[in-house]
């Protein structure tokens, strides 16, 4: 950073309507931040109060909006219906990653576990391997602990996959976080019983 | 006299930080040039310089972290004497002139408005944490499509290869039947495998 009493004098400009900041210069860095802080700027305006409420409370009505989808989605998975279970699990999705920014990260990362492992299975029911993959690895990258079943969910996939060597290094780190799952035990099992026949 | 000397060269070692980008944006919005043709600068409304201090703020977060997560380290390698004065001096000073700089933000944002100083900083911290998750979130999602063609080419060698594999036995008639009897065993026996790991 440069001396704490000086600063660089940017070239910004404000649109006299909207209110939009932008620039003239061409670094890519400033107008990725321009952009930012415009969002962020759109976003404030939509609050009763000047500034971000702090993080807790957090307002109840998106929460229960999210469960409402989740267990819609549920419902349709029971009944067989996957695409829709997707549907609604979508949903649910793109309303937990649009909670507004300073919201605590922790219940967006709570929400988006569970949906993600739920979309996952319904992919999995489909037997749309990459899909129920890459969303059961979104599930353990927003809870790596006491999230056994998103684990075993993509190493299940991997495995029907045929990449039974990364669903071996996979399985055995979700045993890692997970402690001796017995799903996971079992998984692994049947990885390396296909290892020995391949 | 030495420790003067020191600390005077000091100044002229390089930051530990590139220039901070939100901060010269947050000043540079304060010192707005007037539009052309106009002689007073426009007023920039203070929702504006409220985004743009949050923006700051969630810089800091940034750094402070890692700062947080350098300090252990560099004073280790110190002791050890496998790092230089120098960069220890450049460390100190990083660590001093972020102190500074939260307290300017806590003071700028208590100006506009009263009480933002104690809770900025929380907000700040669920932005840069839910940031950063959504990006990784972005990166798996991203493999969908990559992993997606893998899996049809993938898909589509081992359809061909059992299509193969059914045809041997036609191949090989002419053989002695024991021969053929085998094949055709061994070829089911496989079909039954690909037709499992789909």
């Amino acid at each position: 950073m440069e001396d704490t009493e000086t600063f660089t004098l940017l070239p910004l400009k404000m649109d006299p309507q909207s209110k939009a900041i932008t620039s003239t210069s061409g670094s890519r860095a400033l107008q990725e931040e321009l952009a930012t802080l415009n969002n962020i700027h759109r976003s404030l305006l939509t609050l009763d109060s000047p500034v971000p409420p702090p993080p807790i409370p957090v307002n109840p009505k998106r929460s229960a909006n999210i469960t409402k989808l989740r267990e819609s989605g549920n419902n349709e998975f029971r009944k067989g219906r996957h695409p829709e279970a997707i549907r609604f699990y979508d949903l649910g999705l793109q309303m937990a990653l649009t909670r507004p920014a300073w919201e605590p990260s922790g219940l967006v990362r709570d929400e988006v576990a569970g949906l993600y492992a739920n979309r996952a299975q319904a992919h999995m029911a489909m037997s749309n391997w990459v899909e129920g993959s890459v969303d059961a690895e979104s599930s353990v990258e927003a809870k790596k602990v006491g999230n056994a079943k998103a684990w075993w969910r993509k190493g299940r996939c991997l495995m029907e996959m045929g990449r039974l060597e990364e669903a071996k290094e996979w399985v055995g780190r979700g045993l890692e976080m997970e402690g001796n799952e017995a799903d996971l035990v079992g998984l692994l099992k049947d990885i390396e019983e296909k290892s020995k026949k391949a | 006299m030495y420790r003067k000397r020191k600390a005077a060269n000091s100044a002229n070692l390089a930051p530990w930080f590139p220039p901070h980008l939100q901060r010269n944006i947050y000043l540079s919005l304060l010192h707005l040039d007037p539009a052309e043709g106009k002689e007073k600068s426009p007023a920039v409304p203070e929702s504006v310089l409220r985004a743009a201090l949050l923006r700051r703020a969630v810089e800091d977060i940034r750094r402070i972290i890692e700062i947080r997560s350098a300090k252990q380290a560099c004073s280790t390698l110190l002791q050890r004497g496998s790092i230089g004065d120098d960069l220890w001096q450049r460390f100190l000073r990083a660590e001093k002139e972020m102190e500074e700089e939260l307290r300017d933000v806590v003071m700028e944002a208590n100006a506009l408005a009263p009480n933002w100083g104690q809770t900025i900083f929380q907000s700040a911290n669920e932005i840069a944490a839910g940031t950063m998750f959504q990006n990784r979130l972005k990166e798996i999602q991203a493999q969908t499509d990559v992993e997606k063609e893998w899996w049809e080419k993938r898909r589509a060698s081992i359809q061909s290869e059992f299509m193969k594999e059914l045809d041997i036995p036609t191949t090989t008639v002419g053989k002695s039947s024991d021969d053929d009897a085998v094949l055709v065993e061994s070829a089911n026996g496989s079909i039954r495998n690909k037709k499992g790991k789909k």
